[in-house]
């Protein structure tokens, strides 16, 4: 028996030794006497006890660990890890220990895995090349990314040809290409060319590089007209093919380039020549097909998978998803946790499917799906709402900070909807960006309204755009009121537009359009600068009251908007003591570090805060506490019923009661009867404002109201 | 003669292997060849009034396919956090292993930014590198390559250990 286990010892490449006393830590060597055994621990003898000393550092500080298991009184086994000793003859071993109690038997294994650990190297060599070069594409680009952006958006702009920056381009070891909205290049520098093998005195009939990649996109990407289109930001991998010898795997990434008006005013492509590293994937066949960091199958899987279901004519429904808020979380949080939010996405999104259905990494922070064996819209709204629903629990960094993020996801039916997979695919896409773009939760079903819709909204955005540039919008005021002597102390400013063949449009049918296609910051300077020129007029009819501005989310993460109205205030010779910003309660919370510093700078010219709409989104005191603001708006929702309706009246005298024990005034919006301005008026509130007082009026009609004031002519509304 | 154990710690691709291997050996390889596991090397450091023996833990490096292991600190008189300079989130991850093991291994630390020869490729400024610095008791900006401040690291380790004493 004794030699057999001998046999077997020696055919392992192990050693085993036996502790009788754990506490002195004395070991003998019962089977597995070998050559690199006597090498590295010299007093091991068969059947000799000894001790391992100091020349064999790692196994002496894991016999700490080993003795504290054989001492316990539990059965179990402890593995020390791989190490290397490089012994005195130049010989290397990799090694294993695995210390095992076993009732009444101590027992220390010493695994020679030579074998193993070359293989474990190799895996995870390839694995950290990969992650390394991923590394280093990525933080080129984004340093590129950035510096190019910032010089575009210089007022010298991209004609500053001596900036360092183009040298940088030139000697950036990927490919770049500025160019204009026509995708004319207007820099290449010679790393794409090299990339493209594009001679620049080959004859004119040579495709240029940016034609070649246009047709790549074309071709092998499915919402390449929709990127395009919409100026949207993209990364993702093309293959390219010229025969007879070359085949090419790129990676691209694409970033529209916008002025103040939204309009593209450049496009940067960044092209990096990734077959070195494709050929190091295809060393191993799984990761060919698997996105390496969620384990899931990648989008060349995804795309073989399709396009067998399609040619099986097998029924399903695909599914397309993003992470809405992705860009977010890695900015705040850093990229490391971005990738977190990935593997753990990903596990939940498996863990609601079947093992019928497929799920795939397809790009950056998106996801397809294929449902099988789905019967029928209702069933397919179904299972799409319950993979919505894996966002309803937070997830967590590393550090245990809880976050949510929400998922915007298309449905289309094959083959109802579509019959190839570009299509499918397409129309996926297209209903998810659309459901985003609306902010709609749920899953969106590609269907003929969303394309009227999609449409109708790129119809309103042009037309705004235009509106802009052409003076169409103009400006109401609504009367702010003084509660206690109903005197107009403020009014806000609102915005409506005078929409050609549509006559005045409300701003709930196109703020929301200008807010997603971005044209709110242009919209939003439009705004402050005509007030500038109201607040200027009242006070030279020296009837000066405070106006009230909107300021959208957007406007506040604008880096230029503090510079803008500090200039426009210049401009129009207006104090900024009557000036007052209404920003909403999400923005408090939304970055804030960026909307501290612009209310504290916006307070130093002497313009005071109102937290708009305040009870409808989430608030935290703290923010409050912190934050330089000045008035409470509370939202009309709260004061339609507060006459009659017993919680809305305990919420606004609790939001009152708050408000003035942060010394915070308050203000009531939606005043509509003269018993909600007595309960207001009753319970401290400070102003109100409201069709009760006045709808919002064109300026000559505030002026006539504050003239009446002036003149001493109470109005209705007054207190006798 | 003291004997000290120092571990060297960062997320992969760092240099730790090429550090230690410049310090002993005085050799640079250019080929990256990962850690697997653990290797101890052992460096006579003298100083003016003492030898010390330094057994220097190169420990593979934390990311995803290797978990970070706690144990491995046991006994450690000092611990050397690696970043690349030319890998911003060689940074990040090797301040997020140092805030880790300063809570259950509090000892001397050491910043080493390496890969100095290469262009610094982070968007930190020296207002923002120095707080980080200023997390360690020494600070260094290495090369493996050129061998810039490897020895002075080491040397002034064991200076700080050796004062301690």
């Amino acid at each position: 028996m004794s030699d057999l286990l001998q046999d077997i010892a020696i055919a392992l490449d192990q050693a085993v030794l036996r502790c009788d006393n754990p506490l002195a830590g004395e070991l003998l060597l019962v089977e597995g006497q070998s050559s690199w055994l006597s090498e590295l621990l010299p007093d091991s003898q068969y059947q000799q006890p000894f001790i391992i000393e100091d020349d064999c550092y790692f196994l002496q500080d894991f016999m700490v660990d080993a003795k504290a298991l054989w001492l316990s009184p539990e059965n179990g086994r402890l593995r020390s890890g791989f190490w290397t000793e490089s012994l005195s003859s130049g010989r290397t071993l990799h090694l294993e220990a695995v210390a095992i109690k076993q009732g009444n038997t101590q027992v220390l294994l010493i695994n020679n895995q030579s074998e193993e650990f070359r293989q474990r190297q190799k895996t995870i060599q390839s694995a950290r090349e990969l992650t390394l070069a991923n590394d280093k594409l990525q933080e080129q680009y984004q340093y590129l990314h950035h510096r190019l952006l910032a010089m575009i958006n210089s007022p010298k702009g991209i004609s500053d040809s001596l900036s360092p920056i183009i040298a940088a381009i030139e000697n950036a070891n990927f490919g770049v290409m500025v160019l204009d909205p026509q995708f004319r290049p207007m820099i290449e520098n010679p790393a794409i060319l090299e990339i493209f093998d594009y001679q620049k005195d080959e004859q004119l009939s040579t495709e240029l590089p940016v034609e070649t990649l246009l047709r790549l996109m074309h071709t092998q990407l499915p919402e390449c007209t929709r990127i395009l289109s919409t100026a949207t930001t993209w990364s993702g991998e093309l293959c390219w093919m010229k025969p007879p010898h070359t085949l090419k795997w790129l990676k691209v990434a694409i970033y529209p380039v916008k002025d103040d008006n939204q309009k593209l005013s450049h496009w940067l492509f960044f092209i990096n020549d990734i077959s070195r590293l494709k050929y190091l994937l295809q060393r191993n066949e799984k990761l060919t097909l698997q996105d390496p960091l969620t384990d899931l199958p990648n989008r060349h899987a995804f795309w073989q998978y399709l396009e067998k279901r399609i040619f099986e004519q097998q029924p399903l429904f695909l599914l397309y998803a993003d992470i809405t808020d992705f860009k977010q979380v890695n900015e705040f949080y850093g990229h490391a946790e971005g990738d977190r939010l990935l593997v753990e996405l990903s596990g939940r999104l498996s863990s609601v499917l079947k093992k019928t259905d497929f799920v795939a990494r397809v790009g950056g922070d998106e996801f397809a799906i294929v449902l099988n064996g789905v019967e029928s819209v209702e069933n397919c709204l179904m299972l799409g709402n319950r993979l919505l629903a894996v966002c309803q629990h937070p997830f967590y960094t590393e550090s245990q900070a809880a976050y949510h993020v929400s998922l915007c996801m298309g449905a289309v039916s094959f083959p109802d909807d579509a019959l190839t997979a570009e299509e499918l695919m397409k129309f996926a896409d297209l209903s998810a960006y659309n459901g985003r773009s609306k902010n709609v939760k749920g899953l969106q079903f590609y269907s003929q309204e969303l394309k009227d819709a999609s449409r109708q909204r790129i119809q309103i955005e042009k037309e705004l755009r235009h509106g802009i540039e052409n003076d169409e919008l103009e400006l109401l005021l609504q009367p702010i009121l003084d509660l206690k002597c109903g005197s107009i102390r403020k009014a806000e400013v609102l915005v409506r537009w005078n929409r050609p063949g549509h006559g005045l449009v409300s701003p709930v049918d196109f703020i929301p359009v200008a807010e997603q296609c971005g044209l709110i910051v242009a919209l939003g300077k439009w705004v402050f600068e005509h007030a500038m020129q109201l607040l200027k007029q009242l006070q030279e009819l020296d009837l000066t009251i405070k106006l009230s501005i909107n300021l959208s989310p957007v406007q506040v993460m604008d880096s230029s908007i503090f510079d803008f109205m500090q200039l426009c205030i210049d401009k129009y010779q207006v104090n900024p003591h009557y000036l007052e910003l209404e920003i909403t309660e999400g923005i408090l919370v939304d970055d804030y570090e960026q909307i501290h510093r612009l209310l504290t700078r916006v307070r130093g010219l002497g313009m005071s805060i109102s937290v708009d709409d305040f009870g409808t989104g989430y608030s935290s005191l703290a923010y409050l506490k912190r934050l330089p603001i000045d008035f409470l708006k509370i939202d009309r929702s709260f004061v339609k019923d507060i006459a009659t309706d017993d919680n809305d009246k305990a919420i606004v005298l609790a939001v009152i009661a708050m408000a003035h024990n942060l010394n915070l005034g308050v203000i009531a919006e939606g005043v509509e009867t003269s018993e909600q301005q007595a309960f207001l008026a009753n319970n401290c509130c400070d102003s109100a404002q409201g069709y009760l007082f006045s709808r919002p009026i064109h300026f000559d009609g505030l002026v006539e109201l504050l003239q009446a004031q002036k003149d001493g002519v109470s109005a209705d509304w007054q207190p006798k | 003669m003291i004997q000290k154990k120092i571990c060297l710690l960062g997320t992969s691709g760092v240099g730790k292997t090429s550090l230690i291997r410049q310090y002993v050996e005085g050799i640079f390889d250019k080929k990256y060849l990962t850690t697997i596991g653990v290797k101890i090397d052992k460096k006579l450091v003298q100083l003016e009034h003492q030898n010390v023996q330094f057994m220097l833990w190169d420990i593979e490096g934390a990311d995803r396919y290797s978990v970070f292991q706690e144990r491995y600190l046991r006994g450690a008189a000092a611990y050397i956090i690696v970043v690349d300079q030319s890998r911003s989130p060689s940074l990040i991850e090797g301040m997020d292993i140092h805030t880790l093991v300063r809570q259950v291994h509090p000892c001397p630390t050491v910043l080493a930014i390496n890969k100095s020869d290469l262009e610094t490729r982070w968007h930190w400024n020296s207002k923002e590198l120095a707080d980080y610095k200023e997390l360690f008791d020494l600070s260094f900006h290495t090369s493996a390559k050129t061998g810039e401040q490897v020895e002075l690291m080491f040397t002034e380790l064991a200076e700080l250990l050796t004062k301690e004493r």
